[in-house]
């Protein structure tokens, strides 16, 4: 049952703007760098710098994308969310489903020169199982029951059961292959992986420079000499780096920011949609959430375009469970479809609460810009209905704490999604998922229906199954999803060639080039 | 006289030693009051997806499963050995990333403390020197808006506007040290120091107005001015001179403050100082980082206080006669 | 009165703080145009008109009334928290500059911790340990003023004493206290009048800069400072909704110092008549 694990997809959009402040002290430290490559300089701005250079650990926005950059893994996205080979040349799933032989590919060696081989596969694999390593995409193997490395360029994962979702939980960072010799601290120091760029100049908090990987096994080799993130805390001040010229990339969160940087006319602002999505959690475990009535009368309650105009001016597209664009859920497939205060009385009353009720919603501050203005507007919606929402707003690192022990009513967040809605929900909202007690529902239909899925190859077939996942989720309403937003994407006018990723990756930054 | 003088050092080493070990032991109970570890700093939500198992690996990792008291003493004894803990996220030691942001900081403070003297004394006299007059008006509109504007937003405009319109932008380059590239700096230094500055201005402006219309109300002054003393004289030497002190008293305190305040401005002009380097380790709840660090500026803190107080010494003729 | 007829900076600060004043009463009365927390999202971001004096901001809540509460909410805020930080921040500094001794080295020791502590790591420990409020918030802001105080009134306290009356005072036998509030408050009263002024608008800037933080009056309760952050990269779309509020401040700030300082021309007995 693969789920879990922080896909450094999704997540990252969350926490890069849980991580938005500022960095510490300055100083040079680690310098291996090779400057001075042919193919140009890029300056990407970010807000912080990465908080491990460990991938195994990564959730950080800055950090996923450094080390994507640095570390490979098995498989791999395309820009379009399919999965596709990296490491891995070719992979095959037995009949019964219960295993998978992965075909590696030759020749690829790591940043210190050594070989790639099945034996670094294994190790990589087997470490990240190991509950010890605290790999935090541990989950996601957890049909595995032991990996085999026959050959060279061989490795076969038996498995518990089928897993259609395996192949793209390989794809994140946090299951980026190692070297066998390597260890956590040594990594820490001198990153080492066959990624398309190696690490070069690192002043803490200030900068990391990546430099080109010449031996790169990609057929098209970074069009960049090197790629500088620069730590730059505040997003308008990256916007005024822009407009001077001293940083040429650069992704933001905020549509009032994003929408600045476009004013000026030098920079180039693309929107991207997202993965992840806002919604409002409900615990169904607390109070009167238990009654499904009373959950799908603030269903009903809620005009989720008017949380979107209100709170982020607009800027997103009304959702339903589902984001990832092979599966997406239709927003319209819901017991409201749109806000309908007559029906949530009706739920109200059947609920035997037509005097209304009052909910405790825990909301962040500063963790993402909308999250305060979605609370209000969601307070002021409920309160129509007679339902009264009690704003409980928090510093994020609170916020945090109580959502991890599930000490809340409802609560207002931004949750990571994944291009596998295996990957994004089977975690919650199966009995046994490890976010399970967060999300505060589970169901036999629901257990049913994941296993389904991910018994299932072939993808109309998933497609449907997911969609019934989907109405199942709505018709319980143990979250209401409100909307999905943006990223923006600014790049200065000698920038070409970078693709900006639903999953908010930068990946890209490979095919990149700097006039 | 000789042993007088030895108690009062003695004391006040003392003193120094006991405020320290307070700053220690508050620091340290309430960075462990914020709710929040480093492992959910660094997961964020995703550490609720963390097996017991893999808690209990962190929790060692990161020196968690220690008791406080253990903690506390431990790092307290590491620093004085002058090992001053470990920062995972900066593969840096703690010493050593002071080392760095410590010099920034005060540069910026000495910038911003000078521009502040330099606009608050001169425009404080010349509004003291008549009151109620359009040079008074002058003074004071000067010192409302400095009160009145906030750091973010003076700086926040002053950014967009220099770069947005001049391409004047350099704290959007790498950041670069007096010793690394002079001019580069200074440069860099320039906005947040006019920001800061502006603002610490107003304060002095008051209190040098204040100052020096109480000191000419004295009797020595009146005396001094009947006697004949020239007007531009007894300004400088007799009122000035006497005035000094809630002047002093006043940049001490604010001296003090930019050592640990300046965070907004460091953040927004991007200058790795301390209290980025504080609020940063806050964040991720790297104790040993805000411990540490925080116990420095708190050492500088008592330094700077202690100049304060021999300048009284030095400058306050009452003071000085006792 | 004839203080006010005197003084024309406090006659300016007293009668904006009174038109101010007013205002925040008519919220606290409950006479506001609209009700400053009801969302009406059909009316978003309206320009400034009759109907909306002020206009309306993103939830098409009008800013007027949301302004006019905020200034009562604001100036609650750094009443509370200058009047703790006065009160006990002077007696600090009396007790401190006076007794000298132990009681100078207690109370200097805590002063000196609290300093050393950068207000940022205070402000949010205090916000994430208590439950928030209003009055947590006043309470946080006044706990950094307090040193102020205790700082700014310990210098002249240490002067005074060395001056003659105040040593004739202690030859002829009084009591500590009542030399202290007889011959040495009264000495150190316009330092604290200006100190009492300038920290009330800083006050007023602090609540707003805990707001960006996070950290003021929690929402949907407007206060000047959350509006200000709130509307702060509206700024290219409804102006009004930046401009209103930032325009309070800056009255509500510069009304507080005007007021200081006339205050202080009438009270202290020295620069008193010579004007």
């Amino acid at each position: 049952m693969p789920r879990g694990a922080l896909s450094a997809i999704g997540a990252a959009a969350v926490l890069s703007i849980a991580l938005t402040s500022c960095s510490s002290s300055s100083g040079p430290v680690t310098s291996t760098g090779a400057t001075g490559k042919s193919g140009g300089a890029l300056v990407v701005g970010v807000t912080s710098d990465p908080d491990t250079l460990f991938p195994w650990k990564a959730t950080q926005f800055t950090a996923v994308n450094v080390l994507q950059n640095i570390y490979g893994t098995l498989t791999e996205f395309d820009k379009d969310l399919n999965v596709v080979p990296g490491l891995a040349e070719s992979w095959q799933t037995s009949e019964d489903g219960k295993k998978l032989t992965l075909t590696l590919r030759k020749g690829v060696t790591f940043g210190d020169g050594s070989a790639f081989d099945s034996k670094d596969v294994k190790a990589s694999l087997e470490k990240i199982m190991d509950e010890k390593t605290a790999a935090v995409a541990r989950a996601s193997l957890a049909s595995v029951k032991s990996v085999e490395a026959p050959d060279e360029s061989t490795v076969v994962l038996e498995l518990t059961g089928p897993d259609a979702a395996l192949p793209a939980n390989l794809a994140t960072v946090n299951m980026a292959m190692l070297s066998s010799d390597d260890t956590e601290e040594k990594l820490n120091a001198t990153p080492n992986g066959t990624g398309p760029f190696t690490l070069g100049k690192r002043v803490p908090s200030q900068s990391l420079t990546l430099a080109r990987n010449d031996k790169y096994w990609g057929a098209e080799k970074p069009k960049v000499g090197s790629v500088e993130f620069r730590v730059i805390p505040d997003e308008s001040s990256i916007v005024s780096a822009m407009q001077s010229g001293n940083v040429q990339l650069a992704v933001f969160n905020d549509p009032l920011v994003a929408q600045t940087a476009q004013g000026g006319g030098t920079i180039t602002v693309t929107k991207t949609p997202q993965l992840s999505y806002h919604a409002l959690q409900l615990n169904a475990q607390h109070g009167d959430l238990k009654d499904v009535n009373v959950r799908l009368a603030i269903q009903c309650a809620i005009d989720r375009k008017q949380v979107l105009d209100t709170a982020a001016l607009g800027e997103g597209e009304v959702t339903g469970p589902i984001t990832a664009p092979a599966f997406k859920s239709d927003p319209a497939q819901r017991p409201c479809p749109s806000r309908d205060l007559a029906k949530a009385a009706e739920y109200l009353g059947k609920a035997g609460k037509s005097g209304g009720v009052t909910v405790k919603a825990i909301v962040s501050q500063g963790e993402y810009a909308t999250s305060v203005n979605e609370a209000q507007n969601l307070k002021a919606q409920l309160a129509e209905a007679k339902i009264t929402l009690d704003l409980e707003v928090l510093e994020s690192g609170a916020f945090v704490d109580r959502w991890v022990a599930a000490d809340f009513d409802a609560a207002v967040a931004l949750n990571g999604g994944r291009p596998d809605p295996d990957g994004s929900y089977a975690r919650y909202f199966t009995s046994k998922g490890n976010l399970n007690k967060v999300a505060g529902y589970s169901s036999p239909e629901l257990d049913k229906l994941f296993a389904e899925g991910k018994a299932t190859t072939d993808p109309a077939a998933r497609k449907a199954i997911y969609e019934k996942v989907s109405a199942e989720l709505e018709a319980n309403a143990p979250w209401i999803w409100l909307f999905t937003s943006y990223t923006y994407t600014g790049t200065t006018s000698n920038v070409s060639g970078f693709v900006p990723m639903v999953s908010g990756s930068l990946q890209y930054l490979r095919t990149t080039s700097v006039a | 006289m000789r042993r007088i003088l030895a108690n009062r050092a003695v004391r006040r080493v003392a003193s120094t030693i006991g405020t320290l070990f307070g700053v220690a032991v508050f620091v340290f109970v309430m960075l462990r009051a914020i709710p929040g570890d480093q492992i959910t700093a660094g997961l964020g939500t995703e550490a609720a997806a963390l097996t017991p198992a893999q808690r209990v690996a962190l929790e060692q990792y990161y020196g968690l499963d220690q008791s406080p008291v253990t903690q506390f003493f431990s790092w307290l004894g590491n620093m004085l050995t002058g090992n001053f803990g470990y920062s995972a996220r900066s593969q840096q030691g703690v010493l050593e990333m002071t080392l760095h942001s410590l010099p920034v900081t005060f540069e910026l403070a000495v910038f911003s403390i000078v521009l502040a003297l330099l606009l608050g004394v001169p425009l404080g006299m010349l509004s003291a020197s008549r009151t109620n007059s359009p040079r008074d008006a002058f003074g004071q509109v000067v010192s409302l808006a400095g009160l009145s504007v906030p750091a973010f937003l003076l700086a926040t405009t002053l950014l967009s506007i220099f770069a947005a319109s001049f391409g004047f932008n350099p704290n959007g380059q790498g950041f670069a040290t007096l010793a690394e590239d002079p001019l580069l700096n200074l440069q860099q230094m320039f906005l947040p120091a006019l920001v800061l500055g502006f603002g610490i201005a107003a304060p002095i402006l008051r209190t040098t107005r204040t100052a020096v219309l109480e000191v000419r109300s004295e009797d020595f002054v009146r005396t001094a001015r009947a006697k004949g003393v020239p007007p531009r004289r007894l300004q400088v030497r007799h009122v000035l001179g006497n005035a000094l002190v809630p002047i002093v008293t006043m940049t001490g305190l604010q001296f003090g403050y930019l050592l640990g305040g300046a965070v907004v401005v460091e953040q927004i002009f991007s200058v790795p100082g301390v209290g980025r380097q504080v609020l940063l380790g806050i964040q991720q709840k790297e104790y040993a980082v805000v411990q540490s660090t925080v116990l420095v500026i708190a050492l500088a803190f008592v330094l700077v206080n202690l100049l304060t107080d021999m300048l009284y010494r030095i400058i306050d003729p009452r003071v000085r006669a006792s | 009165m004839t203080a006010l007829r005197r003084s024309p900076a406090m006659l300016a600060g007293t009668i904006v703080l009174l038109v101010l004043a007013v205002v925040a009463a008519l919220s606290f009365a409950g006479l506001l145009p609209y009700d400053p927390i009801a969302q009406n999202p059909p009316d978003r971001f309206l320009a400034p008109s009759g109907a909306h004096l002020f206009g309306t901001d993103q939830f098409g809540r009008d800013v007027f009334s949301r302004v006019a509460s905020g200034v009562g909410n604001s100036a609650l805020i750094a009443v509370v928290a200058v009047a703790f930080a006065t009160v006990v921040g002077t007696l600090g500094g009396l007790v401190s500059g006076f007794y000298r001794g132990f009681a100078d080295g207690a109370i200097g020791g805590v002063t000196n911790v609290l300093f050393a502590f950068p207000p940022l790591l205070l402000a949010l420990s205090l916000a994430s340990v208590l439950d928030r409020n209003w009055f947590t918030v006043a309470v946080a802001i006044a706990i950094v003023y307090v040193p102020i105080f205790i700082r700014v009134t310990r210098g002249p306290v240490l002067s005074l004493r060395e001056i003659e009356y105040v040593k004739a005072a202690v030859s002829t036998g009084q009591s500590r206290w009542q030399i202290m509030l007889r011959h040495v408050l009264p000495n150190i009263t316009s330092i604290i009048v200006i100190q009492v002024a300038l920290s009330l608008s800083w006050a007023v800037l602090t609540e707003a800069s805990l707001s960006f933080l996070g950290l003021g009056t929690p929402p949907p309760a407007p206060s000047l400072g959350s509006m200000i952050f709130e509307a702060r990269s509206l700024v290219f779309i409804a102006p009004w909704t930046l401009i209103a509020p930032g325009a309070v401040v800056v009255l509500l700030v510069v009304g507080l110092n005007l007021l200081g300082d006339g205050l202080r021309d009438t009270l202290d007995p020295r620069t008193r008549g010579k004007r």
